[in-house]
């Protein structure tokens, strides 16, 4: 067990560089989500911790020792790969037990480990198996007690579930959660999709184009995006956002649209700045099909374009100043196409970014 | 209409079926009829002369062809394994180089492209006791003050033959062995080193496994066409000074065309066959084990 | 701190000895031939020279202009074993890649009984060294009377290079999923074009290499060609070197001057074609 900590990581292949000084600290134990759309350099840090990829600048510290030049097996951790990166011409078993092998430790021992590994999994039954002749889930799950079978500080996961299908993407993750629950070590888990980060993490890293933008709890990300990125990455459906400018104690949206500012940004903005108001369809539904608003409130008219239901929610694709919307209808009817509907917008629970940085007014 | 009725595949192989058949086997048929004759070139009517197993038995007790079958032996033995090494060590040189590698693996190819005949005479040159390369920088770099006779001492001359061949042919093993490299996939490696492998570590236990198919290839490539040996040696000694670096082929070929003793050549000639045969279905055999070994069979 | 400096230290230390040691690898493979080739611009009187000449010097033409001249000057028929080596060595390449494209064909794509021992089979005549082969060789192609003629030896070669052209055309299509041709059959083509339009562009690489290592084996090969021909018009190049050997004494810078005739066009074909050859060289890759 131990922490990881990044101080100004960069990384350059060659004039390029793809990760711009990166600070992160990871505690004891935690379950830290690094995510973002591919090619943001997730997997070049996740490597650059393992030490599989030279670091071009910075500190990287696992446990109390400074790591910077050391080979990934001085550094006690251990990785799955997107694509298992299984032995081919090993059982099972030996995959299990490699890494103990080659650290000498006595056969019983790694009987042992193995044993155990494989029960945490319920590989049992293919012990004996090589990994050409195990389906994709089990390869995952081989691929994760060799993980698990050292007993390392740190374990390193990139994109492990991509190459599952959606069900045993879903399976795979509450093992994980489990698996995390049971042995107690500090996770690092890279991942493009942000389902998987708000269902693992307990701290979401939010990266885009070698940059750290947001970092904090799944609840923390979600309620308050720091700007427009982070507000349309996660979350499902992606935040709404609609560009409009401060008026006189009002926002004014294009098509004659007016509504209040939000009271917590009342103070803050400035009249005749421009602005892009985001909620999320949660916030926008249905009078009759919503639920109770603490606060404010604004009622909206708009005709639905397209409903998908979901059985125990419908989404409704909607237009507003000019923006396609996202809104959601709770104990759902089946509403006609063009169908015109009352709105109730929980302005609470709006955010507002500014139209030129694109950061969060808050 | 016959040929309609042949299966596609017949037809398609049918050509090479029958140039083989003509070029290799039916002279092949010949000499093995031959070797049971007293055959001489210069006599044609001694080719119904048939005496049986006679040139084997003359062969089997023959001391001179058991040294030439022992030191082609050794020969073989020595030369592949030194260029299965020398490859390996290369390919995984040159595999680790990230600028120039073209440059290098195009430079790694160059002796591929020399013919045996050439090499043989450009190693009879530069081991050439008196006006030879090699000879000429020990005795200015003053390491040597007499002419080393490189190719008329029989272990000397052993020597610069097998330099010869293996320098002729190692970059067959370092080509192949560098296209297993490169097919390797990234992640068993990257693994390995998580795991907490040594580079000598992941190498014996992820590499190489990986690469002994081609290793295999490399070698029964190599055994199909040792005999190109032949040339080299027989341009550097051909067989001399008195036999001290004769092989089977040289001993065939003299035995053949210069003695014209056609039956006795061809009966020695068939051994050497077999021993290429030999060689080859082992190593045949070895690569198809290393590849279910793989979990990659056929 | 300590263990990152070592490491550091380590890491830079195996830099400098591998780069060592591929320099003198490299070495290694290069002397041979630029020695031969500097050797084939000195006069004769600088490669006997005792004590040795180091520095080059008064490098000139005059073994190239002798082996080009007439033959009462040393000359050697050098332009008419240069034809002749050029008419086999392609002739029997092209023959060789259509006889195993066809075969490789058959072996990637076809199932049928007995494949294997086809396979090894035919493989296994490539084993036949060349000496062993000569004698009865030159005894059939003298009754025949192919013997001393381009179209004997472009036979042999042909032959000799078949099973190991369908080894690796058999690899490359073996790497080539049979949908593709079976999708331009249902698009329309009839087998034939299929495999021209489809299967034939993707495998190119392959037979590319496979014309290389064809080509290579008989412009290099001596063994037979030194034993099936005679004469100035059937001679090839490397039964050409024995041309500056006489009984007690070789003319080291004719015999280079024709080696660099010699390396010429392998060495310009191999660059041509060098970047398929690794990829080509797979046989199958391990795959199979
Ligand atoms: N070996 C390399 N050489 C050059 N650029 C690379 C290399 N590896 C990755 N990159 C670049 O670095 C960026 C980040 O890559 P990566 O960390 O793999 O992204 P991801 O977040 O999808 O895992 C990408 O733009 C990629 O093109
Ligand atoms: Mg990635």
């Amino acid at each position: 067990m131990a922490q990881v900590i990044l101080k100004n990581i960069v990384k350059n292949y060659g004039k390029l560089e793809v990760v711009h000084s990166i600070n992160l600290d990871v505690a004891h134990n935690e379950f830290v989500v690094l995510v973002g759309p591919s090619g943001c350099g997730k997997s070049t840090t996740l490597r650059m911790i393992a030490g599989l990829e030279s670091i071009s600048g910075g500190e990287i510290i696992i446990g109390d020792n400074v790591v910077n030049n050391l080979p990934p097996r001085d550094r006690n951790i251990s990785m799955v790969f997107q694509n298992y990166a299984l032995y081919p011409h090993m059982t099972v078993r030996e995959n299990l037990g490699f890494s103990l092998k080659i650290a000498k430790r006595d056969q019983t021992e790694i009987d042992k480990s193995v044993d155990e590994a494989s029960k945490i999994l319920s590989l049992e039954d293919y012990m004996d198996r090589k990994p050409g002749a195990l389906s994709g889930g089990q390869r995952q799950r081989v691929a994760m007690g060799r993980a698990i079978v050292r007993h390392p500080d740190v374990f390193l996961f990139d994109e492990p579930l991509s190459n599952l299908d959606a069900k045993l993407r879903a399976q795979m993750r509450v093992e994980i959660k489990k698996l995390h629950q049971k042995i107690q070590t500090t996770i690092i888990y890279v991942t493009h999709d942000q389902v998987e980060a708000m269902t693992l993490a307990d701290r979401i890293v939010i990266m885009r184009d070698g940059n750290i933008e947001q970092q904090g709890s799944p609840t923390q990300v979600f309620e308050n995006p720091i700007n427009t990125f982070v507000a349309t990455f996660i979350g499902s459906p992606p935040m709404n956002l609609l560009p409009g400018r401060v008026g006189k104690n009002m926002l004014e949206f294009s098509g004659g649209l007016i509504l209040p500012i939000p009271i917590d940004f009342k103070d803050i903005v400035k009249p005749g700045q421009d602005i892009i108001l985001g909620f999320r369809a949660d916030h926008i539904m249905p009078v009759g099909h919503d639920l109770t608003i603490d606060g404010d409130s604004a009622m909206i008219e708009m005709s639905v374009g397209v409903s998908e239901p979901l059985g125990t929610e419908t989404l409704l694709y909607t237009q507003l100043a000019g923006q396609e919307i996202l809104a959601k209808m709770l104990r759902p009817r089946i509403v006609q196409d063009g169908e015109t509907l009352t709105f109730n917008l929980d302005l609470g629970q709006c955010n507002l970014f500014d139209a030129v940085t694109q950061r969060n007014l808050r | 209409m016959i040929y309609k009725k042949l299966p596609q595949w017949f037809l398609l192989i049918l050509p090479a079926i029958i140039i083989l058949a003509a070029v290799i086997l039916i002279p092949l048929l010949f000499s093995l009829y031959s070797s049971f004759t007293s055959y001489r070139l210069t006599r044609p009517d001694t080719l119904f002369n048939w005496i049986g197993t006679f040139n084997y038995e003359k062969a089997v007790k023959s001391g001179v062809f058991w040294a030439a079958f022992g030191r082609t032996i050794l020969f073989l033995t020595i030369a592949l394994n030194l260029e299965m090494f020398l490859g390996l060590g290369l390919a995984l040189l040159v595999s680790r180089v990230t600028r120039g590698q073209r440059m290098l693996r195009t430079i790694m190819m160059f002796p591929m492209m020399f013919s045996p005949v050439l090499v043989g005479f450009q190693f009879k040159f530069i081991f050439n006791d008196n006006v030879g390369l090699v000879n000429n920088a020990l005795q200015s770099l003053g390491l040597s003050n007499s002419a080393i006779p490189w190719l008329v001492d029989e272990k000397l001359a052993m020597f610069s033959i097998i330099f010869a061949e293996v320098w002729m042919s190692t970059s067959v093993f370092a080509i192949l062995i560098l296209a297993g490299l490169f097919s390797i996939p990234q992640d068993p490696q990257e693994a390995a080193k998580v795991d907490g492998c040594t580079p000598w570590q992941s190498f014996r236990h992820i590499t190489l496994p990986f690469i002994m198919p081609f290793i295999f290839i490399a070698m029964a490539i190599r055994s199909l066409d040792v005999a190109r040996a032949y040339d080299i040696v027989q341009v550097m000694t051909n067989g001399g000074p008195a036999r001290r670096t004769e092989i089977l082929w040289t001993l065939i070929g003299r035995t053949g065309y210069v003695d014209a003793k056609m039956g006795y050549a061809n009966a020695m000639g068939y051994v050497s066959i077999f021993l290429a045969i030999f060689f080859t279905i082992y190593f045949f055999k070895k690569l198809n084990a290393a590849r279910v070994e793989l979990g990659m069979a056929r | 701190m300590n263990i990152n400096r070592l490491s550091k230290l380590k890491s830079f230390f195996l830099k400098v000895s591998h780069h060592v040691t591929l320099f003198i690898a490299m070495s290694i493979i290069c002397i041979p031939g630029l020695w031969i080739v500097l050797n084939s611009f000195r006069p004769t009187v600088d490669i006997m020279a005792k004590p040795p000449v180091w520095v080059p010097r008064g490098l000139n033409l005059d073994n190239y202009r002798a082996m080009f001249g007439g033959a009462g000057e040393g000359g050697v028929p050098v332009m008419q074993y240069f034809t002749n080596s050029l008419i086999i060595s392609c002739t029997s390449t092209i023959i060789a890649l259509f006889v195993g494209m066809a075969g490789g064909y058959a072996f990637a794509r076809f199932r049928f009984k007995g494949k294997n021992a086809i396979f090894v089979g035919l493989l296994l005549t490539r084993a036949v060294p060349g000496v062993a082969l000569s004698l009865p060789l030159f005894i059939v192609m003298a009754k025949t009377g192919i013997i001393d003629t381009h179209f004997g030896l472009i036979l042999v070669y042909v032959a000799m290079n078949v099973p190991f052209t369908i080894w690796l055309i058999d690899g490359f299509f073996r790497q080539i999923p049979p949908d593709l041709a079976e999708a331009a059959e249902i698009d329309g083509c009839t087998r034939w074009q299929a495999f021209w339009k489809v299967e034939f562009p993707v495998a190119k690489a392959g037979v590319a290499s496979a014309g290389i290592f064809a080509f290579l084996t008989s412009w290099n090969e001596y063994a037979l060609a030194s034993q099936l021909t005679r004469s100035t018009f059937s001679k090839t190049m490397p039964v050409g070197l024995r041309d500056f050997t006489s009984e007690f004494t070789i003319n080291w810078g004719g015999m280079c001057a024709l080696a660099v005739l010699l390396i010429i066009p392998a060495l310009i074909l191999t660059f041509i074609v060098q970047k398929h050859l690794i990829s080509g060289l797979t046989f199958g890759g391990v795959k199979g």
